[in-house]
């Protein structure tokens, strides 16, 4: 009997079959082959025949081949006849995500540079992203936010709908819920204000917004824990103090404590019942800044300042803003159809607080930036603009990459065109390596932009951290990361793949690898891609710069007042109950008590904080005649106390300062701007002339006239201002003054610890030198500059990486040119020159066309500058200089080791 | 000529012979052929080089599955067992059978016995 197995092993050994399946059909068969052979012995054949006829059948069939065809077939024949073949591409996609992570790791210094490369680029566009998305995007967790309608009045009927936008008063709010048949529900908010709220010893400043009742309802939340407000908390005034907590403030000020719900705290010294908690994510309809806590709007005496308190009967105190629910199917130029009528009706029915009043009605996602929407539109696409290039840059560099690598690889390339491969299967593998390596990156890059936005997001005020939006790391952030990833992946491979995939078969297979003349075009390329990315590196460098610039420029700004050795202090005496004539108590006390610390030189009461002035318009001239309403006074207003304008630094013109004697019993008194003066009393001496303020009663006599500094904004535009003495126009809202001798750091303390002596349940939290004002208002614009050049430096870094690898290639690709240059008498310094000089006119190209592009992005970008030109040649000079350098050195290392091949060495290779 | 027309028919009903023989109970590759070869009175025959090759394919098709079954005094054998997804083929395959053998019937004038 022959040995069966040996039988079988001898006619599959060219089958090439795995091992342990060879071990196991074999085994199988033999069993067979002796099963068949017993029989035919039982049956009475003879050994010998027996044993002829068993291999016999062994060979009736090419048992091989036949192995061969049925183990190499894989899942795609599991298709029944009729079934569609779904098995097909998806099996090709696997086995090339194989290869491709085959070829990953075979190389691991390869993709380790190209992913890193890459998580820059995707990382930085996805942190840009997720700040854009948490800001701009995606902004209130409300129901329908398409049928909500944010409701303002404008003063002006020239006023355009996005002009200056004013709230509108608590008892015409009452006439548009009455009268309105556009809105199916209609609600109102006032702004968040800063209000003193004590639940344990030491009072804190937190945020409120006074709502109506309906206000939760009309946008549709739902609380996360107790309820909102109830009808009848909201008719009777200061009849139902309770509050709802916003889910971030119970977190974050309350430790998020399970038993909140019916807790009393004192806001402004009143008690208020916790009675809800809003639902997470929610901070109010102001999507960058919220509150703290809701109140109801019967509770506003309670919560707003003296000067305010009467704001639900009167109807010049405009604190609301509207919000309202749209019918269905009814549309926005419907309602505001409706709503101009109704502010004709109001004018008529109440002329002396509604005249020339016009209704504003817009749809609240796009309200909800209020005046800062413009600016973060386009400082949104502006960053997600650059750090597009950014991720451009990166591209273009991996693309770099792949090109050198293709040099490498022409030789497998061709192998396996050579046994069959189609040109589109090939990109398709190739293509499918460079995704593996965007998606590899992508990862990497959510990583860094996880980071990086909570990098920024750290720079919020830390004070106010709470009020500020969450950043909205969710869903969107990872599927933005993943599109990007694949998109990259394909930008940047589909270029190579392409060329790779193109290399003719017998060529390559014949070349040597070391040819020189047919990598031209390959250079070519790739120098193309440099000069790209040495243009886009400008760009983003010269914007940088242009922005640095600017700032630069803002910070010399003069504010028209000295910040330097100036603190002030936020004290709210209201808020802690106080009334008048405690709170005029305070004041005098204070000043007397903190003007004998050491250090101080002067100090002061004044009811604007530096740069928030606010506006009022309809500021009479005696003697003018009444103006239109378009083209009304208006100017900025300040209660001031004594000393103010030596204690801020503001110098005098003309006339004499307020003192003791201008009181509540004399005559009514005003200083005014130079600005105004020369407006509305040109040539004309302003002392003694009266002007009347938009709600006063009386004329007030101008008593002097100080220099004009900046109220609103650094830089801004001259602006009428009036000022007006404490002692005449009562206010317990007030923030106090100091100058210093030296650094007021050092005095901020003793400020503090006086006014905690007159009354420790007086909140002062903000304190603030003169010098962090000026950079308060600049803070946003320096966030911007750090951004521009934190990214401009990283497409620096990576178009000059990219620069030096192209460059080394290069040289060592041309070895053997070099060594015949030499070896005909080239210099080392020849050498060097020549390559510098190759690389060099890249970077020049490049330096040209981004210039180019520079200019034009930094046109558009004009408005936003100040005091620098977008052409600039500083700017463009500095950061050419910058660049020029940086890629010198990228090129100079490669030259120096060029100059550095030995002849000999370099042909003989060959 | 009547050898080849013979075996390309053998082979296009094999899988459907092979399934059918499996419906009811595993079966190991020897009685598979012995089976084919008495029920079809010697007329189909399968040999172990043509057997084999088709028992792995539909094995790997899914429809078959095999497992090295030992039993007392016996040799180890690997039995196959028909799957679900064999089931539904099987099904299939008796169905396209009757419908072509009926169709070949009628067009060459056979009478079904």
């Amino acid at each position: 009997m022959p040995e069966w197995k040996q039988e079988i092993a001898k006619r599959l050994s060219a089958a090439s079959l795995r091992p342990e399946r060879e071990a196991e059909i074999i085994e199988e068969l033999s069993i067979h082959l002796q099963d068949r052979y017993d029989q035919l012995l039982s049956d009475g054949t003879a050994d010998e025949e027996a044993c002829r006829q068993v291999l016999a059948e062994l060979d009736s069939t090419d048992l091989q081949a036949e192995m061969r065809d049925t183990e190499s077939t894989v899942a795609q024949d599991s298709v029944p006849a009729g079934a569609a073949p779904t098995g097909q591409w998806f099996s090709d996609l696997l086995q090339d995500l194989r290869y491709a992570g085959r070829v990953l790791r075979k190389s691991p210094g390869f993709t380790a540079v190209a992913a890193l490369t890459l998580a820059l680029g995707i990382g930085a566009n996805t942190a840009v992203f997720t700040i854009v998305n948490t800001l701009l995007l995606n902004p209130l967790p409300v129901e329908k936010i398409s049928e909500l309608v944010a409701i303002n009045t404008t003063q002006a009927k020239l006023t355009t709908q996005s002009g200056e936008l004013q709230l509108v008063s608590f008892l015409n709010l009452k006439e548009f819920q009455e009268r309105t048949q556009s809105f199916n529900s209609l609600a109102a908010h006032s702004n968040p204000m800063a209000i003193t709220m004590t639940d344990t010893a030491q009072p804190r400043r937190i945020f409120v917004e006074v709502v109506t009742v309906n206000y939760f309802d009309t946008l549709g939340i739902h609380p996360f824990m107790g309820r909102f407000f109830l009808s009848s908390e909201d008719t009777t005034p200061g009849a139902a103090p309770v509050v709802v907590l916003g889910y971030a403030a119970w977190q974050g000020r309350f430790g998020g404590a399970p038993d909140i719900l019916g807790r009393t705290i004192k806001l402004n010294n009143t008690p208020f019942t916790i009675i809800g908690v809003g639902p997470k994510g929610f901070k109010g309809i102001y999507a960058i800044f919220g509150p703290d806590v809701w109140v109801p709007s019967m509770m506003s005496e309670q919560i707003f300042p003296a000067q305010q308190a009467k704001a639900l009967s009167d109807r010049a105190i405009p604190l609301f803003t509207g919000i309202g629910r749209l019918r269905p199917g009814l549309t926005l130029a419907q309602a505001r159809a409706e709503f101009n009528i109704l502010a004709a009706a109001l004018e008529k029915e109440y002329p002396n607080t509604n005249q020339d009043q016009a209704i504003a009605l817009r749809p609240l996602a796009e309200a909800a930036y209020g005046p800062e929407r413009q600016g973060l539109l386009v400082g949104g696409s502006l960053l997600m603009g650059i750090v597009g290039l950014v991720l451009l840059i990166a591209c273009s560099n991996v693309a770099n990459l792949l090109l050198s690598r293709a040099a490498v690889r022409r030789q497998e390339i061709a192998v396996r065109m050579a046994l069959g491969a189609g040109r589109i299967r090939l990109i398709r593998q190739l293509l499918t390596e460079s995704i593996l390596l965007g998606l590899l990156g992508g990862v990497l890059g959510t990583l860094f932009g996880y980071g990086g936005c909570q990098f920024l997001w750290s720079f919020r005020p830390a004070e106010f951290a709470q009020n500020f939006a969450d950043l909205r790391i969710n869903a969107s952030m990872f599927i933005f990361a993943f599109a990007v990833s694949i998109l990259t992946g394909l930008l940047f491979g589909i270029v190579p793949a392409l060329r790779t995939s193109r290399a003719s078969v017998s060529e390559v297979l014949k070349e040597e690898t070391r040819s020189v003349g047919r990598s031209r075009g390959r250079i070519s390329l790739a120098n193309t891609l440099l000069a790209g990315q040495v243009a886009l590196s400008l760009v983003l460098l010269v914007v940088a710069a242009l922005f640095l610039r600017s700032i630069q420029r803002e910070y010399t700004i003069d504010p028209g007042f000295e910040t330097n050795h100036l603190a002030l202090f936020m004290i709210y005496p209201g808020q802690a109950g106080y009334d008048r004539t405690r709170t005029e108590q305070f004041y005098k006390q204070a000043r007397e008590r903190i003007a004998s610390v050491p250090g101080i030189t002067s100090l002061s009461w004044a009811s604007n904080l530096p740069l928030w002035g606010r506006k009022e318009t309809g500021v009479a001239i005696e003697g003018q005649a009444q103006r239109e309403k378009s083209r009304a006074i208006s100017a900025v207003v300040n209660t001031i106390d004594l000393n103010y304008f030596s204690t801020l630094g503001i110098p005098f013109l003309e006339g004499r300062d307020f003192t003791q004697d201008d009181r509540d019993i004399s005559s009514p008194v005003a200083i005014i701007n130079d600005t105004l003066a020369a407006k509305y009393w040109p040539n004309q001496n302003p002392l003694g002339k009266r002007l009347r303020l938009p709600r006063g009663k009386e004329f007030l006599q101008v008593l002097g006239v100080v220099r004009t500094a900046n109220y609103q904004t650094l830089g801004e535009a001259p602006q009428s201002c009036v000022y007006i003495p404490l002692r005449q126009n009562y206010s317990d809202a007030m923030i106090l003054y100091v100058r210093t001798e030296r650094d007021p750091s050092s005095t901020l303390a003793a400020v503090q610890d006086e006014i905690h002596n007159l009354d420790p349940g007086l909140a002062v939290e903000d304190i603030r030198t003169g010098t962090k004002v000026i950079e308060q208002a600049l803070w946003g614009a320096k966030i911007g500059v750090a951004l521009l050049g934190v990214f401009g430096l990283l497409a620096l870094g990576l178009a000059s990486v990219g620069l030096y690898g192209i460059m080394a290639y290069s040289v060592h690709q041309r070895r053997r040119e070099i060594g015949v240059r030499m070896a005909l008498g080239a210099g080392q310094g020849d050498v060097s020159l020549f390559i510098l000089r190759q690389g060099m006119t890249v970077v020049l190209s490049g330096v040209a066309l981004g210039a180019g592009l520079a200019f034009l992005l930094g046109r558009a970008l004009s408005r936003f500058l100040y005091g620098v030109s977008p052409s600039d040649p500083v700017s463009l000079a500095a950061a050419s200089l910058v660049l020029l350098l940086v890629a010198f050195t990228a090129c100079y290392l490669p030259a120096r080791s060029a100059s550095r091949v030995d002849p000999l060495v370099a042909l003989r290779e060959s | 000529m009547a050898p080849t027309v013979e075996n390309e028919w053998k082979k296009g009903s094999a899988e459907l012979l092979i399934l059918s023989l499996l419906e009811n109970q595993p079966r190991h590759g020897y009685d598979i052929a012995g089976l084919i070869e008495t029920r079809s009175k010697g007329a189909l025959h399968f040999h172990v080089a043509s057997l084999y090759p088709l028992l792995y394919r539909l094995e790997k098709r899914g429809w078959i599955q095999g497992r090295w079954v030992e039993k007392p005094n016996q040799r180890r054998r690997r039995y196959y067992r028909l799957t679900a997804e064999g089931q539904r083929v099987l099904g299939l395959q008796r169905r396209k059978w009757q419908e072509f053998a009926g169709a070949v019937s009628r067009v060459a004038g056979v009478q079904n016995a």
